[in-house]
């Protein structure tokens, strides 16, 4: 199996705060690889790497066969990188319909953009719903949803998705992995998820790693790493939320 | 009656230029987070581009018209290039809306010097795009170019809001402008929106300038006063924000015509700016600016 993303020895942060130390991972076409881990290891500043929305201070990434660390966030969404980011990073004065439709914006994708709005559309009635209303009138749910039918607007080869559970109450955050169960199953994209704790991911990960104070600590499939207790207790603090 | 008529005829005139020349400032604070101070200078080579086009050569007022819009627009651009761009790397480090306010100022008196040098101190005499006057309404009239000016100002204001409501680069600009990593993140090349954006914002100025130009005269410092009115504009419609800046312009417009009429020429711009003193006490981001941030 050929690697769809491999990231290598990643160092990244911001300005001088180094919060990515040597990270390296990989992931199998067409699998979705969930990192868990604590508030403020890297998480996020991994997928801002990848994604190129920061530049990575050493380290290499590559998509397929070709490097991309380095090139601008533009050029790697146009090499078919989906982002979808941490808080949604809607387009708050924009409506619903003008937000998904900024999802198609490389020019590839925008000429095909009536139709896929309305396959999107079809998989999420409640963003059609929305439709015409500006983003910033949506509750945290809906924005949630927003951003992931986003997302479906251009083919995707990787998918980067940031925390989709983050502050949404429990109904949403199923409506959320509904919705990204259906984005799997659809594109075929390989994805890679990051949470903080295993609550959410039991239907979507078929490789779980635990990120550590900015790199990989562990990995394994999901029921292996969240019924070893150490694993559990040591980086994720409580155990109640996985064993039921 | 007639004094109305000559109030509501010359506000909305005035109000349409201003709105021209403003729209770009806005347009540009709301993609850039910058106030552009090269404006005035785009105004400036308008005016000569007028003259040189219109006094010089002969050349069809429309062809003038669309000369000095691409002027401006390459203009603007390399200003863009030279005076913004270098710093949006380091964003982070500088007071980047300080820093470019004074290097897109320094780019506006670089290229009024050039005209000098070029041009020469004295004024030049642009014609009008359109010569006579109509008569609207017992004595009260307007010339031609003055009516064609306010066509024009409202016909590319409106252009400017169908190309950002519409197209594909339109919604582009409007994204960059609310969530700068998420429209990178999309695919907007926003290395090359923001120059192309100065760019747009600089030909209208250009264009109003070829108007102005007939109006008054094509100097080096002709880029000065509506510079200054933009900028009043801009500020009392609430930075960032396209109608707000209509609604000033209109506003500011009308405010002028109404002293011209009816107290006298001398009291214009003490009234007009107690006016805008009290309207910015009152509402200090200007009247459709939201209190934290106006995006477009």
């Amino acid at each position: 199996m050929t690697a769809a993303l491999d990231v290598s020895g990643l160092v990244a942060g911001y300005d001088r705060t180094v919060v990515v130390r040597d990270l390296s991972l990989s992931v199998e076409a067409g699998k979705t690889a969930v990192v868990i881990g604590p508030n403020g290891h890297g998480k996020t500043t991994m997928l801002l790497a990848v994604s190129g929305l920061i530049k990575p201070m050493s380290g290499t990434i590559t998509l397929g066969d070709e490097r991309i660390d380095g090139s601008s966030a533009e050029s790697i969404a146009g090499k078919g990188v989906v982002h979808i980011m941490q808080g949604d990073g809607l387009f708050a004065d924009m409506t619903v319909e003008e937000n998904l439709l900024m999802g198609a914006f490389v020019s590839s994708s925008w000429r095909g953009r009536r139709e896929t709005l309305r396959r999107v559309y079809a998989d999420l009635p409640v963003v059609e719903s929305k439709r015409d209303q500006k983003a910033r009138t949506l509750s945290g749910g809906e924005r949630r949803l927003v951003g992931l039918g986003r997302g479906m607007m251009r083919p995707a080869r990787v998918m980067l998705i940031d925390e989709p559970s983050l502050g949404l109450a429990p109904v949403a955050i199923e409506a959320v992995y509904a919705a990204i169960a259906k984005l799997r199953a659809e594109s075929g994209a390989t994805v890679v998820l990051v949470e903080e704790n295993f609550t959410h991911i039991g239907g979507v990960a078929d490789v779980v790693h635990i990120l550590e104070t900015g790199s990989i600590v562990r990995s394994g499939s999901f029921n292996e790493l969240s019924n070893d207790r150490t694993v559990v207790e040591t980086y994720l603090g409580s155990i109640t939320d996985v064993t039921t | 009656m007639t004094d109305i008529v000559a109030i509501i005829v010359n506000g909305l005139v005035y109000g349409s230029i201003y709105g021209l020349v403003a729209i770009g400032m806005t347009l540009i604070y709301g993609t850039l987070r910058i106030l552009d101070m090269s404006q005035g200078s785009m105004v400036m080579i308008g005016g000569y581009v007028g003259w040189w086009a219109l006094a010089t050569h002969g050349v069809n007022p429309l062809l003038a018209l669309v000369l000095a819009f691409i002027v401006t627009f390459v203009v603007g651009t390399l200003t863009e290039l030279v005076s913004v761009q270098p710093l949006i790397g380091r964003r982070g480090e500088v007071d980047f809306e300080m820093v470019t306010f004074i290097t897109t100022f320094a780019v506006g008196i670089l290229l009024t010097n050039v005209a000098l040098q070029h041009f020469g101190p004295f004024q030049k005499n642009v014609p009008p795009i359109v010569s006579g006057n109509l008569d609207v309404y017992h004595g009260v009239s307007i010339s031609y170019h003055e009516l064609t000016m306010a066509g024009v100002s409202v016909l590319l204001m409106g252009a400017l809001g169908l190309f950002l409501a519409r197209t594909r680069w339109g919604f582009a600009v409007r994204a960059v402008a609310q969530d700068l990593d998420a429209a990178r993140s999309l695919g907007v090349p926003v290395s090359r929106l923001y120059p192309a954006t100065m760019g747009l914002a600089s030909a209208l100025a250009g264009v109003g300038g070829v108007f102005l130009g007939a109006l008054y005269f094509a100097s080096p410092t002709a880029g000065d006063l509506p510079l200054l009115q933009a900028l009043i504009v801009v500020v009392l419609g609430g930075l960032g924000s396209l109608t707000g800046t209509l609604y000033a312009a209109y506003l500011v417009g009308l405010m002028q015509a109404f002293c011209e009429v009816e107290i006298g020429t001398t009291w214009t711009l003490p009234i007009l700016y107690t006016a805008i003193l009290i309207i910015l006490v009152i509402r200090p981001y200007g009247l459709k600016g939201s209190p934290s941030e106006a995006r477009l």
